[in-house]
């Protein structure tokens, strides 16, 4: 903080010495010394902001990433764009996922690079992985776009690190076919840490959709049954941190380029809410501990927290 | 006839009448055999269409994961144009036959209908065309062009379930209360199927 007072400061000593605002009239001059006064302040603060994290941040634990509904173009998106830059100078995450409505609107070439790499080009310029999962604003065939990390596939799964496994749904088009590959591969997987991903929230406060019922009753026994540990939404455009739903986490981080301001409704599901500014989402999977920081476009940090791994029997084991 | 014997007899002719009419019309009236070919004709047809698709696809570039996304745009362009010239005659009801339909609707509106609809009729406004998106932009029609910038019904994994499931070539989608069938590659209307969803 001292040293984003003293940083703003200086910059506006700097600034006096401006040909431009020395030749302006005294009333005109002091309006507008207030207002690089105030940008210098925020920028310093937000600059300030930027070198705090509560995350353990060790060498060898799993560090990344979370946007959703990211893919306007817009100011706001260039924003939160500049805040992952700024973090990652201090939590060096390498992947970065997706929660749908990666392109909204068109998308003609000048949209992926508009909506997609002019943002986040110093990121994918350091070689950080980006991996999409489809929103309903998403034409599938954006599984071909290789920096999406889709391979093709409209879902996938991925294990970035040992223990770790991430399983990317197409939530948009929950048929039989997916819903048995996920069965086998969740199935399958030995990992400690089962993270699923896709863009429609199974439990939602948010006023404008809500929890969507019917992906919950085909994907909530799923995740019961081979023990997936967090589950991560978007659609919503807001952050909330829902209370355990049978013994799994759920987050939705649906605004990194949209917002709808007050739109987190009265219900018993919030454990904590933030529908005030946009927003972007840091994880870092460190052994059985999951901790989470989630930091709003001014760089200040609305949430944080750590969720402890908790061995659950599967439907199977607890059967036999 | 005595006139209360009448009374009773012709309202119930007249009810049984309309019982007939309606299961016909849903498709409930005819016999399981029946019902069974016409399933066998969607999905005969379906197959056949999946076969024109992997022609056209395999005559263009393969489509692989590509950083350009240019590629991605003039594929689906060229996978457009070639669908939409091999098909040029094609009509509504080629793949939805017309004798199927009614089970199509009756299908989507016993999923759909009333409160225990609810949730799911939500689910299909959520990303449709019609609702969110720009209504004008889309119209629908066989072998139009799906609109690149409008967004995408999302589909309830419970009607999902019951409609009959098709190759990874094709999706159903709503439009408004239509039902479409949609080539994903080629991002265009395969066929429909008239406000098969139910209003509300």
């Amino acid at each position: 903080m001292y040293y984003a007072i003293l940083w703003s400061y200086a910059a506006y000593r700097r600034l006096q010495h401006c040909k431009l605002l020395r030749r302006a009239e005294s009333p005109r001059r002091s309006a507008a010394t207030i207002l690089i006064l105030f940008w210098m302040l925020r920028l310093g603060l937000t600059s300030a902001w930027a070198q705090q994290t509560n995350l353990p941040n060790k060498p060898d634990s799993l560090h990344f990433a979370i946007i959703g509904d990211s893919g306007t173009g817009g100011r706001e998106q260039l924003e939160i764009a500049r805040q992952l830059v700024a973090y990652r100078k201090v939590f060096p995450f390498d992947l970065v996922l997706m929660l749908g409505d990666n392109i909204y609107g068109g998308e003609t070439p000048g949209d992926y690079q508009k909506k997609f790499e002019h943002p986040y080009k110093p990121l994918l310029d350091a070689g950080v992985k980006f991996y999409a999962t489809l929103g309903n604003h998403d034409d599938p065939n954006q599984r071909f776009y290789k920096l999406f990390s889709m391979n093709g596939l409209r879902y996938y799964t991925f294990r970035p690190k040992d223990g770790v496994r991430f399983f990317a749904l197409d939530s948009n088009y929950m048929d039989q076919k997916q819903l048995d590959w996920f069965d086998k591969e969740a199935g399958a997987s030995g990992s400690e840490w089962k993270i699923c991903f896709f863009h429609h929230p199974l439990y939602s406060s948010g006023e404008r959709h809500g929890s969507n019922m019917e992906l919950r009753k085909a994907l909530e026994p799923l995740f019961v049954k081979h023990g997936i540990n967090v589950v991560l939404a978007g659609h919503e455009h807001l952050y909330e941190r829902l209370k355990p739903q049978q013994g799994i986490y759920y987050f939705t981080s649906g605004g990194s380029a949209k917002l709808r301001r007050g739109d987190i409704g009265n219900t018993d599901l919030t454990e904590k809410g933030f529908d005030q500014d946009y927003h972007f989402m840091l994880v870092e999977i460190y052994g059985d501990q999951f901790h989470f920081q989630t930091i709003s476009r001014a760089g200040k940090t609305v949430d944080s927290g750590m969720i402890a791994r908790t061995v659950r029997k599967t439907v199977t084991a607890a059967a036999q | 006839m005595n006139r209360k014997i009448r009374q009773l007899i012709f309202p119930n002719i007249a009810q049984y009448l309309a019982t007939a009419v309606l299961l016909c019309a849903s498709g409930l009236a005819e016999s399981p055999a029946a019902a069974d070919a016409n399933l066998k004709e969607f999905n005969d047809r379906v197959k056949k269409y999946v076969e024109l698709h992997k022609r056209v696809k395999g005559d263009l570039p393969a489509m692989k994961p590509t950083t350009d996304p240019a590629k991605i745009t003039v594929h689906e362009a060229a996978m457009d144009a070639a669908l939409r010239a091999a098909r040029s005659g094609a009509q509504q009801g080629d793949i939805f036959i017309p004798a199927l339909q009614p089970y199509f609707v009756q299908l989507v509106r016993s999923e759909l209908k009333g409160a225990a609809g609810a949730k799911a009729r939500e689910m299909i406004k959520d990303g449709n065309p019609k609702v969110e998106g720009d209504p004008a932009k889309i119209s629908v029609k066989v072998n139009g062009m799906y609109p690149g910038d409008a967004p995408l019904s999302t589909v309830p994994p419970g009607l999902l379930r019951k409609l009959p499931p098709l190759p990874p070539e094709l999706e159903y989608r709503f439009v408004g209360r239509h039902l479409i069938l949609r080539d994903v590659a080629a991002n265009i209307i395969v066929d429909y199927i008239v406000n098969a969803a139910p209003q509300g």
